[in-house]
């Protein structure tokens, strides 16, 4: 068996991660951290719920077999070793062996191979589970995953929110698929985390307390979490401005951001985002009219000037992004066609295509959108497109399952689109661009785009463990949905992380706050 | 000695018609004079300046938050660096038009269930009273942003919905001019001559009814450019059209940064609205019976 990563290695990415800056200061123990989270929560269990609202909390309350530092690389957590076969077809994780639940009950094998199992028959993301069979638990502290394929995904998919360990002995008594409407999900919840439930009141906050009977030793730092739900972003800069919370994530609104870039005793950063890996892009549906011939969607990126969305509209707060994966992924290839701005090349291209010039006009589409937050994009690539003589007319929506509905049934032509990655491609690329998962649902490859290579290289890619050889197959991915066009990707999302001074260990690794805070330190 | 056809024409001549009447005390009153002639050069604005100022408002003409006045471009640009003043002329017809059909959408349904129940009275106006008094109990804003969301932002939509929500005090209006009017003598005597039901509502009384709901849908134009500017400020408007309303809207987050593209459409609302309510004070004035005698 091929020792993937073992104790030693970790210990020494984790002097790396320390090295790195992570930890700067000593940390010292106890103090309430007030923080926010940004709107409703609707699930407090984040193994049966997405997002990253569930995952702020979800972390704290749930740990899972790995953590990831803010070089990619995976550190033990509630797995302190693990091993991947040299066949790729099974991953042994080996559990420390003091971690109990917050009832006192110990973390077995048995709660992992429970967990997968309800992840897989409740959890959204389908992809990240679907290789593994079955878990063996040989003993209660040795969990054997076992795969009818190989998976590399799997690492990144057993870390931050996404595969959260949830006890058998408190879920185990409905149906597996019922566990996503336990009513223990929301109320005396039983975790594995470093934070027990104090109190969740819906639209008003989420307080959790230290679990004294942690199996980290020394952790969690903090002594009490207060999560106030604050909706308005506006709400949110004063409670940050005026010392009302310590931290807060996701923050993503140019004009706070930068109005609290200026704030005395706060950090702003975008930094801790790759994992999650927000993109926002223009969704082209390849199968309709002008725009299933790839020139015409050629000239619509040409006659598009990210520079001004990023500049502009985002007001520096974002940056490039030249493919569906993240810049911050150690997938990211941005060696791809740009597009720069050019106008003449987009109306070569227009005419070549077929669609001469008749009079200003050469031929009309639609342009939709899901929130009022990004208008402003969808009001510029009408101006834009205009310019080549593509008249572009903008379609409201009631809300967003309005929307969301006319993207799952491809009921659109152009989109204004955000998007995660949610670590592997695996898990969140490749459903956009996989021709077997068009039009299931907002969020798939609601483009109806279809290319025989990228499905083999995205299939090849999802079974390569050798990082090298797959960063390659996705470069070529990459390259050629660049190509092609069936998305133009425009730039990231501007999620910052807000931290006033007195925060030690600030959560910036690839997951943001859908990681246990478990370091995270008031400063005296 | 004259005789009395030459004694009647003269007669004629000499007496003002009602309107005449009216007109000479609009007339009168400068304050609804003003504001007649600023909603004149408001309207002909809307209709000739985009033929005189021909910019496409979609079109980003210049850097974004150009100030008033530079490159020459007089109310400066927008955060896409779009012409204000191309804006603001086209935003013009955009908010007239929505003001006049709304209050013309008001006024067909007010006038008509407040005639109903004033002319037949008893279980239909008990009825029509009562759907009337729903209506008005309504929060009109968040009824018409119901309506505006479950059928779509369009102008038409927009249109519909403040017309729903805003035509209650024109049926209350009508309901009592038609009370009062039903019971006179020449009314009586219509009736009496075999008129019908359908004559008697809209041939006679709904005339001599019109005064005071002619007033009453001068102020709701008014009243409607504000309701279509404030939907459009909350982003439920046609993002294909500009209006005053959805500049405001779109630049709001802008505000600190470059409040003029907010304060010069707020500008614009402002002197339409006082216009049309200086106009609407005028007719009330001249069309009052009462008024005028003094």
């Amino acid at each position: 068996m091929r020792k993937f990563t073992r104790n030693v290695a970790a210990a020494m990415s984790l002097v790396a991660f320390t090295a790195a800056g992570v930890i700067a200061d000593t940390p010292t123990r106890g103090g309430t951290l007030v923080t926010v989270l940004g709107s409703n929560v609707r699930n407090l269990n984040s193994a049966v719920q997405s997002g990253i609202v569930t995952g702020y909390p979800g972390a704290q309350l749930f740990a899972s077999p790995l953590r990831y530092d803010d070089s990619w690389t995976p550190q033990p957590y509630l797995a302190e070793s693990w091993d991947v076969s040299d066949d790729g077809m099974s991953v042994t994780l080996n559990l420390v062996k003091n971690a109990t639940f917050h009832d006192g009950q110990p973390i077995t094998s048995s709660d992992v191979a429970f967990s997968v199992e309800v992840i897989k028959n409740n959890h959204p993301f389908k992809s990240m589970f679907a290789p593994v069979e079955n878990v063996e638990t040989p003993d209660a502290h040795t969990a054997i995953l076992k795969l009818s394929k190989p998976h590399p995904a799997l690492m990144l998919a057993m870390s931050g929110q996404l595969m959260s360990i949830i006890p058998e002995h408190i879920y185990g008594d409905v149906p597996i698929n019922e566990v996503k409407t336990h009513p223990r999900n929301n109320e005396n919840v039983v975790g594995s985390g470093p934070f027990k439930l104090v109190e969740f009141k819906n639209g008003e906050h989420v307080i959790l307390e230290r679990y004294d009977g942690f199996f980290m030793e020394g952790r969690p730092y903090l002594d009490k979490v207060v999560m106030r739900i604050i909706t308005d972003p506006a709400a949110r800069a004063i409670a940050y401005e005026n010392g009302e919370v310590h931290m807060g994530a996701f923050e993503s609104l140019p004009r706070v951001i930068n109005r609290l870039k200026k704030a005395d005793g706060l950090n702003v950063t975008p930094d801790g985002y790759g994992g999650i890996g927000p993109l926002d892009w223009l969704a082209i549906n390849t199968t309709k009219g002008p725009l299933a011939d790839v020139r015409v969607r050629k000239a619509i990126a040409h006659a598009i000037d990210k520079n001004f969305i990023m500049k502009a509209i985002m007001q520096g707060t974002a940056s490039e992004s030249r493919t569906g994966i993240h810049p911050d992924s150690p997938f990211y290839s941005a060696d791809v066609e740009a597009y720069a701005l050019d106008l003449d090349k987009a109306n070569a291209l227009l005419d070549e295509a077929g669609y001469p010039k008749n009079g200003d006009t050469r031929f009309s589409v639609t342009i939709d959108f899901g929130w009022p937050g990004v208008k402003p994009q969808v009001e510029y690539v009408k101006a834009a497109l205009k310019k080549v003589g593509i008249d572009v007319e903008v379609r409201a929506s009631a809300d967003f399952p309005t929307w969301a509905k006319r993207m799952g049934t491809m009921d659109f032509d152009l989109s204004w689109d955000t998007v995660f990655n949610w670590g592997d491609p695996v898990i969140g690329v490749h459903r956009t661009y996989d021709s077997s998962n068009i039009a299931k649902g907002v969020w798939s490859n609601t483009q109806g785009y279809s290319n025989a290579r990228v499905d083999e290289l995205m299939q090849m890619a999802a079974v390569e463990n050798d990082m090298e050889k797959r960063k390659a197959l996705y470069a070529e991915f990459q390259a050629i949905i660049a190509d092609e066009v069936p998305v133009y990707h425009v730039n990231t999302l501007p999620y910052h992380t807000v931290y006033s001074d007195k925060i030690g260990n600030p959560p910036i690794g690839i997951w943001a706050t859908s990681s246990p805070i478990d370091m995270v330190y008031l400063k005296d | 000695m004259m005789d009395r056809k030459t004694e009647n024409s003269e007669y004629l001549e000499q007496a003002s018609s009602p309107s005449a009447e009216a007109w000479e005390m609009f007339k009168r009153n400068h304050a609804a004079m003003a504001g007649l002639v600023i909603l004149f050069v408001i309207t002909i604005g809307s209709i000739f300046g985009p033929l005189i100022y021909p910019t496409d408002p979609f079109d980003m003409v210049w850097a974004p938050f150009s100030p008033p006045g530079e490159e020459g471009y007089l109310f400066g640009t927008d955060y896409l660096g779009r012409d204000l003043l191309a804006m603001v002329i086209h935003g013009a017809r955009v908010s007239l038009v929505i003001g006049l059909s709304a209050a013309i959408v008001s006024i067909f349904i007010g006038v008509t269930i407040g005639a109903l129940a004033g002319f037949y009275r008893g279980y239909i106006e008990e009825i029509l009273m009562r759907v009337t008094e729903f209506f008005q109990v309504l929060p009109t804003l968040l009824f018409s942003m119901v309506i505006v969301a479950l059928f779509g932002a369009s102008l038409t939509m927009i249109t519909i919905a403040i017309g729903i929500v805003s035509w209650t005090a024109v049926a209350r209006i009508t309901r009592s001019e038609f009370l009062r009017i039903r019971e006179l003598e020449y009314v009586m005597a219509s009736r009496a001559s075999g008129v019908s039901n359908t004559k008697l509502m809209f041939g006679i009384i709904l005339p001599n009814a019109l005064p005071p709901i002619i007033v009453q849908s001068a102020l709701m134009v008014g009243s409607a450019i504000l309701f279509e500017a404030g939907l459009s400020f909350l982003g439920l408007t046609d993002p294909n059209v500009v209006s005053w309303g959805q500049i405001i809207g779109s630049n709001r987050q802008y505000i600190l940064d470059a409040s003029y593209t907010v304060t010069i459409p707020g500008i614009a609302i402002f002197v339409t609205v006082l216009a049309i309510s200086l106009v609407g004070d005028g007719l009330n004035d001249a069309l009052n019976p009462k008024l005028r005698a003094r």
